[in-house]
């Protein structure tokens, strides 16, 4: 169990982190690199960005935005806190980071950690349960809408249950495997799965904005790609 | 040279093209490559959670409440080509697991399906991730008139413009200009004063187009137009060569659009225009903002007939008589000039103005409901049941809940199916106006044959008096 625990900690996070990032770093790289490309060689290459970032970052802040859906708004909202806070600000992670890289950086409070911990996975439960009664969301899930959030409950379950002992009816090592593997597990997914819009979001409007942005003569090259240019209408 | 294979007719030779899945490959990586959409479609097929927002905003799926009208669900149609064919994990499963093969009967499940959506972009407002619906529905709708399926009453219209007379209505120059002279004289009846629809007029500031079908069916909305640029003093002219500001290659065919683009474009450099002043038509005004995309951005800027007189009121050169118009209006934001917040306030500034009691519909402005016949649908009479039921109901009960007698729609499509939504569901008695035609109504021309001129007890405008007041409702 120690050896497992160990090659979780040490070379396996580390290959998990090193895909995550170089997952999220290629989603931005091409975003980006397709957006200088489009708007190079676009007929009309002006951009509203100032009107692009205040949409952008009225979703990314979107406490304005809840009306429509409010239970779900909600609850996505509160999720989405917790599964960002906690990983990045518990004390416990941090020190991980002085331990192995010297860095740090100011911690939330344990107790904080806890309730968020707890929104986290009881937030991934009830998002799971409202897109399996609301008409709509159901029509449109596939297995992985239901399968990520209760994944990405796990770690959290399993870190919560590390940091209090006195409750776990489990062997304190093998939570411990079950939360770091589950979390490795999750970095892996983050790039190849929808939750690439962790780094895609962001640039989300930007995408859609430029993707109307076309070369002046996009439509007679496809003309005459497909033998099509003296065609009647 | 009809056929109902879908709920809209196409033309016979659709039926005709062989091999259509491969032509609609060939179509989609033509595209990929010469277009920009390929960011877009890699994006969405990537990120989209399947939050349903997008349904919750959709005014279809509000009504019908069938998966098939979720906005994700039908995107998801050419998402799913996409991912297949496009990328290579796609490839690669394919070819690991095999699965999913683009085929004839899916075709025509796309064709059903792209043309429910309105393309009005409302959902995009409502999707945290941006992902824009309408913009998949323009794509999908082009790919498959690659492979020949295109609503007739589209694919008519666009040849007639291209290669037929030169307009979408096929009214001849002659004919353009009897019409004309006819509203001339119509306006030297009302107004006392000599109204010109001024023709190839040489370095005008501004040369307009209006939906051509205007000059048949909205002789008040243009009238309107002209009285405005009278009084005003607007240097305008009509060019022989194109007046038909509609596009409707923006509803099926980005190789359409832009060939009437180009058209556009080239008739205002011949009559040396220097602005493009686009009428009364919510697709002709999204049409002419791609102007710059087609033609270079030292192309003529184009203006909108209502930013045009929203700023002549501004400035004060728009003399109004005393009395406003009766009745309690309301105003309908099209989708293709409001949604993207461009063209909102103006139209409100002015019915403020000339309207005794103005109200606004809720939800309004850039979150507007569309009139339910957007994206070239209103012309599909076919569609009529699917567009004033399912498309246009909540649009109806929208208007209902105004209480208002009388809806300003600037857009001769949302005009005719505003029309025909009141008369499906109960609302006889909702006119149904051009912003434009009230201009006409109001306007001081200091002419005594100007009815209403100076009146005294601000009943100015008694042709206005809506057919509900004159059933005594």
């Amino acid at each position: 169990m120690e050896s497992w625990l160990a090659w979780a900690r040490g070379p396996l996070f580390w290959a998990a982190l090193a895909f995550l990032l170089l997952g999220l770093a290629r989603h931005v790289f091409v975003v980006g690199w397709e957006v200088v490309r489009i708007t190079r060689r676009a007929g009309d290459g002006r951009v509203p960005y100032r009107r692009l970032a205040k949409v952008t970052l009225a979703w990314l802040f979107p406490f304005g935005k809840l009306r429509n859906r409010a239970l779900l708004g909600v609850t996505s909202l509160v999720f989405h806190i917790a599964i960002i806070l906690v990983p990045l600000f518990l004390a416990g992670h941090i020190a991980l980071w002085q331990r192995g890289l010297g860095l740090s950086w100011p911690a939330i409070p344990n107790a904080l950690a806890d309730v968020l911990a707890i929104v986290a996975v009881v937030g991934a439960a009830l998002l799971v349960l409202q897109r399996a009664i609301a008409k709509d969301t159901r029509a449109v899930g596939r297995f992985q809408d239901y399968s990520l959030p209760l994944f990405i409950a796990l770690p959290f379950a399993a870190g919560f249950l590390v940091m209090h002992p006195e409750w776990n009816p489990f062997p304190y090592e093998l939570t411990l495997l079950v939360h770091v593997l589950s979390a490795n597990v999750l970095l892996i997914l983050i790039p190849v799965t929808k939750l690439s819009h962790a780094v895609l979001m962001p640039g989300s409007q930007l995408i859609t904005e430029v993707a109307w942005h076309w070369p002046a003569s996009a439509g007679s090259k496809v003309g005459i790609t497909l033998g099509k240019e003296g065609e009647p209408v | 040279m009809t056929t109902s294979k879908y709920s809209y007719y196409v033309e016979n030779r659709t039926l005709e093209v062989t091999e259509r899945p491969r032509k609609f490959l060939e179509a989609f990586a033509a595209v990929l490559e010469h277009g920009s959409y390929g960011i877009a479609l890699d994006a969405y097929a990537r990120m989209c959670s399947r939050c349903a927002r997008c349904a919750s905003s959709c005014q279809l799926y509000d009504t019908t409440e069938a998966a098939r009208d979720i906005p994700i669900h039908r995107s998801e149609l050419l998402l799913r080509v996409y991912r297949r064919y496009f990328t290579q994990g796609g490839l690669a499963k394919a070819r690991l697991f095999g699965g999913f093969e683009l085929s004839d009967e899916y075709l025509d499940l796309m064709a059903e399906e792209y043309y429910r959506c309105t393309a009005c972009r409302r959902c995009t407002r409502y999707c945290p991730l941006g992902i824009d619906h309408g913009l998949i529905t323009h794509l999908a709708r082009w790919l498959l008139a690659e492979v020949g399926v295109i609503p007739k009453a589209l694919v008519v219209s666009v040849r007639e413009q291209l290669e037929g007379v030169g307009n979408t209505s096929a009214i001849p120059v002659a004919a353009l200009k009897d019409t004309c002279e006819f509203l001339e004289e119509e306006l030297e009846e009302q107004t006392g004063l000599d109204i010109k629809f001024p023709f190839d007029v040489e370095g005008a500031e501004y040369i307009f187009f209006p939906a051509v079908s205007d000059y048949l069916l909205e002789a008040d909305t243009l009238m309107g137009n002209a009285a405005v640029m009278h009084v005003t003093g607007g240097s305008w002219t009509i060019g022989t060569g194109n007046f038909d500001g509609i596009n409707y290659g923006l509803f099926y065919s980005d190789r359409m659009m832009e060939r009437i683009v180009a058209n556009l474009v080239a008739e205002a450099r011949r009559i040396n225009a220097k602005k493009i002043l686009i009428g009364e038509c919510g697709h002709a005004t999204r049409s002419a903002w791609f102007i710059p995309t087609f033609a270079g951005q030292d192309s003529p800027p184009v203006v909108h007939c209502i930013q045009y007189a929203a700023q002549m009121l501004r400035e004060g050169k728009l003399p109004l008589k005393k009395g406003k118009i009766e009745g309690r209006v309301t105003y309908h934001d099209p989708c293709n000039i409001a949604r993207s917040g461009r063209i909102v306030e103006e139209p409100r500034e002015i019915l403020r103005a000339i309207c005794e009691e103005y109200v606004d519909m809720t939800p309004n402005r850039a979150d507007n409901y569309c009139c339910g016949g957007g994206s070239g649908t209103v012309s599909i009479d076919e569609l009529r049941e699917f567009r004033t039921h399912e498309a246009g109901k909540l649009k109806a009960e929208q208007i209902r809940a105004t209480g208002a007698n009388m809806v300003v729609a600037p857009c001769a499509n949302c005009k005719k199916q505003l029309r025909e939504v009141c008369e499906d569901n109960g609302l006889e008695s909702v006119q149904i106006t051009g912003l434009h035609d009230l201009l006409l109504k109001v306007i001081d021309f200091g002419t005594s044959a100007s009815s209403g001129e100076n009146a005294e007890d601000a009943k100015g405008a008694p042709e206005v008096t809506t057919e509900a007041e004159a059933k005594g409702e």
